[in-house]
C-alpha cells in the first residue's frame, strides 16, 4: 500500500503538545488530552468499568467468540493504513484487539480466572490501561481489517468497546467530551455551541447569499411540521460547509419536497459513535424527539459519514426498532430525485478532474457507494475512481473523531493520511468530493500538510454549481426580489 | 506393547474424542445460545443477511478472497487446511476403523490423493512454522499455543505417512503407530480450549461480529445505572 514512514516523519507525527507536568499528574502518556482521568486505583476501575458494560450489553459474547477463535494470522496488517506508515507491530490490529481481549480472557472467563487464581498472575496493571489508552486512539476506527479477517473479528467493534470502557474512567479526548458536554447539557445543544439567533442569522444570509447567484428563492424552512424530512447536517457545517448546505437547499427548492430544520435540536454529529456507547443512546435520543416535535416523517442527515451512520444504525437500536422514523442520507435523497428526473444538473459546468472519496462510516458495510458515482458521472465531464474504493476504501486517516483532536494533526495527516494522499495524488484530481465533515477537515489538513493542491467539496457542492433550476422558479423569484438598496440600506 | 497400542487405540481414543466433539458442541451451543440471546435483545433486528451470508460463504471457500494479499502465506495456510480436514476424514485406513466400529463408512479418497495432501500438510505445516519464527511481527503477536499448533499436527501426518508408506520393522511400526494415535488424541483433547475452536466458530463469526453491533435498547441506561452515574453531568 503505502512505504513506512521515514524516521523524521515518524518523529513529526508522535510529537506531542501536552505539557510533561500534566502528563505527571495524569500519569497518562498519550498525545490527546484528557479531562479528568481515573487516577488511583486505574486499573480496578478500569475492570469495574468493564463489567457493568458486560453486565448491560452483549459485548460479552462477541468478546467470548473472538477470544476462542482468534488465529494470530497478521492477516490484518496489511490492510491496516496506520501500520503500513509505522510498521509498528503494536499497531497490527490484531495486537490492538488482543489488549483488551486479554483484559477480557483473564478477568472475565472461567479459565482465565482459574489460571489467575493458580498462578496469581496476569492481574491488570495500570500499565497496560495505559497502553489501551494509546493504542486504541492510534486507530481510526475504519474497520477495513474486518474485511480481511479470516476468522470474522471485527477489530473496530474491540476499539469501539476498549474506548467506552476507558471513558468510562475519564479517559477519552477532551475535544470530543467537551463538544458532546455542549451538546447534551450546554445552552446551545449542539457541538459547535451555535445559538439559535446566529443560526437563523447564517441561514439568512445564506438564502440572500443563493437569491443573488441563482435569482431563484431557495429557503431553509425552519420548525415547519408535518414536513416529510427533517434535516440534520453536521453542525460545523453551518460555520464551515456553507456551499454544501446551499446545496442541499437548492435540491429541495428544485424537487419541492418538504423539509425543515428544527430549532430545538439541529446537529447530526454524535461523538458518542467514537467513544461512548451512553452518549451515543442520548444524541440519538435527541434526533429523534426534535423529528417527533415537528411531526416530520423522515431523519435526512447531511454529509456526514458518522452522522448518518450513527443515525442510520442506531436511532433503530435505541429508539424503538422497526418503529424509529426512517433515517436516510441527502445523496440517498439526491440520488432518487435525479433518477425521477425532478434534479437537472449542467454538465458543462464542472469540467475538471473530479474524484470521490467514500467515508468508512457509510462505504464500509456496503451502504452507500454507488449512488454519489451516478450521481458526480452525471454531470462532471471528468470522473475518476480511486483505488481501491467502496467498501474496501482507504480511510481519510482522521476516522473515529481523531480529526476533532486538533492537537494530534501531525499523526493524522502523516500516519493516519499518507496512504489517502497517494492514492489521490494518483488521480490528479481538481476536486476531491468529500461527502463528510470529518472527512472534509482531515483532508483540507492532509492536503496542505502532504502538499498536494485538491480543492475538498462536497457532493452538493458541485450541485449547487450546476443546477439548472426551472425557469417558473426564477420568474416567482424576479416577482418577490426585495430592492437590494433597500436592504443595504436597513442593515 | 499390543496392550498400549489397544489401549491407546480403543477407550483412550473413545475418551479424547468424546473430549472434542462435546467441547466442539459446548462452544458452538454457547456460540448460537449467545446469539440468539444478542439477537432477541437487541433494539434493532435489522441484519444485513446478505452480507453475512457472502461474507460468511466467502471464508469458508476463501477460494477467491485469499490471493488479494499476502499471496504465498494464502495458499500455504490453505493448503494446510485442506488436508487438516480430508486427510483424517477420508482416509481409508480410518474410515476402515470406523467401519469395524460403528458399522458403516463413507468413500474415501485414493491412497494416492491421501498421500500428496499428507504431504503438503506436512510441507505446510512446517512453512507455517518457519514464517512464523522468522517474522517479526507474527512473533510480536503469537502466543505459546500459535507456534504449537502446526508442529504437533504435523506429527499424526509423519507418523501416519510412514506406517502406511515405508518398510520398517514391525516394533518400528508400533511406535509410530503408538505416536500417531498419541499425538492426535493430544490434538483432539486440545482443540475445543485452544485456538483450533475456530473450527466450529467461524461459520458463526460474520452473524457474530454484525449482531455485536446490535446493542440492547436498554446497555446505555444500563450501564450509567450499574456505574451510578445516572444524574451525573458528563
Amino acid at each position: 500500500m503505502i512505504d513506512k514512514l521515514s524516521d523524521e516523519e515518524l518523529k513529526h507525527a508522535f510529537k506531542t503538545e501536552r505539557k510533561p507536568e500534566v502528563v505527571e499528574k495524569q500519569k497518562l502518556n498519550v498525545r490527546y488530552h484528557v479531562e479528568d482521568p481515573v487516577v488511583e486505583g486505574r486499573a480496578q476501575k478500569f475492570l469495574e468499568a468493564f463489567a457493568a458494560i458486560l453486565k448491560n450489553t452483549n459485548y460479552g459474547f462477541v468478546l467470548d467468540q473472538y477470544v476462542r477463535s482468534s488465529a494470530k494470522c497478521s492477516r490484518c496488517a496489511t490492510e491496516c493504513q496506520v501500520y503500513q506508515a509505522t510498521r509498528d507491530p503494536r499497531d497490527i490490529p490484531c495486537y490492538r484487539s488482543e489488549l483488551l481481549l486479554s483484559v477480557y480472557r483473564r478477568h472475565f472467563t472461567v479459565g482465565g480466572l482459574l489460571k489467575g487464581r493458580l498462578f496469581g498472575s496476569g492481574y491488570l496493571t495500570d500499565e497496560k490501561v495505559n497502553e489501551m489508552a494509546e493504542s486504541f486512539w492510534n486507530c481510526t476506527a475504519c474497520r477495513r481489517c474486518s474485511l480481511q479477517c479470516p476468522v470474522g473479528i471485527d477489530h473496530g467493534l474491540v476499539t469501539h468497546l476498549g474506548r467506552y470502557i476507558l471513558s468510562e474512567i475519564g479517559i477519552a479526548p477532551r475535544a470530543l467530551v467537551v463538544s458532546t458536554r455542549e451538546q447534551l447539557e450546554g445552552k446551545t445543544g449542539n457541538t459547535s455551541a451555535i445559538p439559535v439567533p446566529a443560526l437563523l442569522d447564517t441561514l439568512e444570509f445564506l438564502e440572500e447569499d443563493m437569491l443573488e447567484e441563482k435569482q431563484v428563492e431557495i429557503k431553509f424552512p425552519i420548525d415547519q411540521e408535518n414536513c416529510e424530512y427533517v434535516f440534520f447536517p453536521a453542525v460545523s457545517d453551518f460555520l464551515m460547509e456553507a456551499d454544501t448546505l446551499m446545496g442541499n437547499a437548492a435540491v429541495f427548492t428544485a424537487t419541492g419536497d418538504s423539509w425543515t430544520i428544527g430549532t430545538g435540536y439541529f446537529d447530526g454529529i454524535n461523538y458518542g459513535l467514537f467513544y461512548s456507547d451512553r452518549m451515543l443512546d442520548r444524541i440519538v435520543k435527541k434526533v429523534v424527539e426534535e423529528t417527533k416535535r415537528l411531526k416530520g416523517k423522515k431523519i435526512l442527515i447531511g454529509e456526514c459519514g458518522h452522522a448518518s451512520r450513527s443515525a442510520k444504525y442506531f436511532v433503530p437500536v435505541f429508539c424503538g426498532g422497526k418503529d424509529a422514523p426512517p433515517v436516510i442520507n441527502c445523496m440517498e435523497y439526491l440520488w432518487e430525485q435525479l433518477k425521477k428526473g425532478r434534479i437537472k444538473l449542467d454538465p458543462n459546468v464542472i469540467t475538471d478532474v473530479v474524484t470521490y472519496h467514500d467515508p468508512c462510516n457509510i462505504s464500509r458495510q456496503g451502504w452507500i457507494i454507488d449512488k454519489p458515482r451516478e450521481i458526480l458521472r452525471s454531470f462532471c465531464k471528468n470522473y475518476v475512481d480511486m483505488e481501491p474504493k467502496g467498501m474496501k476504501n482507504i480511510c481519510c486517516g482522521g476516522g473515529g473523531g481523531t480529526v476533532s483532536i486538533d492537537e494530534i494533526r501531525p499523526y493524522r495527516t502523516s500516519i493516519g493520511g499518507k496512504a489517502k494522499a497517494e492514492q489521490v495524488r494518483k488521480t490528479g484530481a481538481k476536486y476531491l468530493v468529500a461527502p463528510c465533515a470529518n472527512c472534509k477537515k482531515q483532508l483540507r489538513e492532509l492536503m496542505e500538510d502532504q502538499g498536494l493542491d485538491v480543492e475538498v467539496v462536497g457532493l452538493h457542492d458541485l450541485v449547487y454549481k450546476a443546477i439548472i433550476f426551472d425557469e417558473s422558479l426564477k420568474k416567482k423569484a424576479q416577482e418577490q426580489v426585495p430592492q437590494p438598496e433597500e436592504s443595504e440600506v436597513e442593515k | 506393547m499390543e496392550g498400549v497400542l489397544e489401549f491407546v487405540g480403543g477407550p483412550l481414543f473413545r475418551l479424547t474424542f468424546a473430549i472434542m466433539i462435546l467441547g466442539l458442541i459446548r462452544i458452538f451451543a454457547l456460540a448460537i445460545w449467545g446469539s440468539l440471546q444478542a439477537y432477541r435483545e437487541a433494539g434493532d433486528k435489522v441484519l444485513p443477511g446478505k452480507l453475512i451470508v457472502r461474507n460468511t460463504v466467502g471464508w469458508l471457500l476463501p477460494i477467491f478472497r485469499l490471493w488479494k494479499t499476502r499471496p504465498i502465506y494464502s495458499l500455504v495456510s490453505f493448503l494446510f487446511h485442506i488436508g487438516l480436514i480430508l486427510v483424517p476424514i477420508f482416509l481409508l485406513a480410518h474410515i476402515r476403523l470406523w467401519r469395524d466400529s460403528i458399522g458403516f463408512g463413507w468413500p474415501a479418497l485414493s491412497n494416492n490423493l491421501a498421500d500428496i495432501l499428507t504431504i503438503t500438510t506436512i510441507v505446510a505445516a512446517v512453512a507455517l512454522f518457519i514464517g512464523r519464527i522468522t517474522s517479526r511481527n507474527a512473533r510480536f503477536i503469537s502466543r505459546p499455543q500459535d507456534y504449537i499448533w502446526p508442529l504437533l499436527l504435523a506429527i499424526p501426518f509423519v507418523t501416519g505417512y510412514v506406517c502406511n508408506n515405508l518398510r520398517i520393522s514391525a516394533t518400528v511400526y508400533q511406535w509410530m503407530m503408538l505416536f500417531h494415535m498419541l499425538s492426535a488424541e493430544l490434538t483432539f483433547v486440545m482443540i475445543p480450549f485452544t485456538k483450533v475452536a475456530h473450527c466450529v466458530l467461524v461459520p458463526l463469526s460474520q452473524l457474530v461480529s454484525n449482531l455485536g453491533w446490535k446493542f440492547p435498547a436498554k446497555s446505555g441506561e444500563g450501564v450509567a445505572e450499574t456505574l451510578g452515574k445516572k444524574e451525573m453531568p458528563i
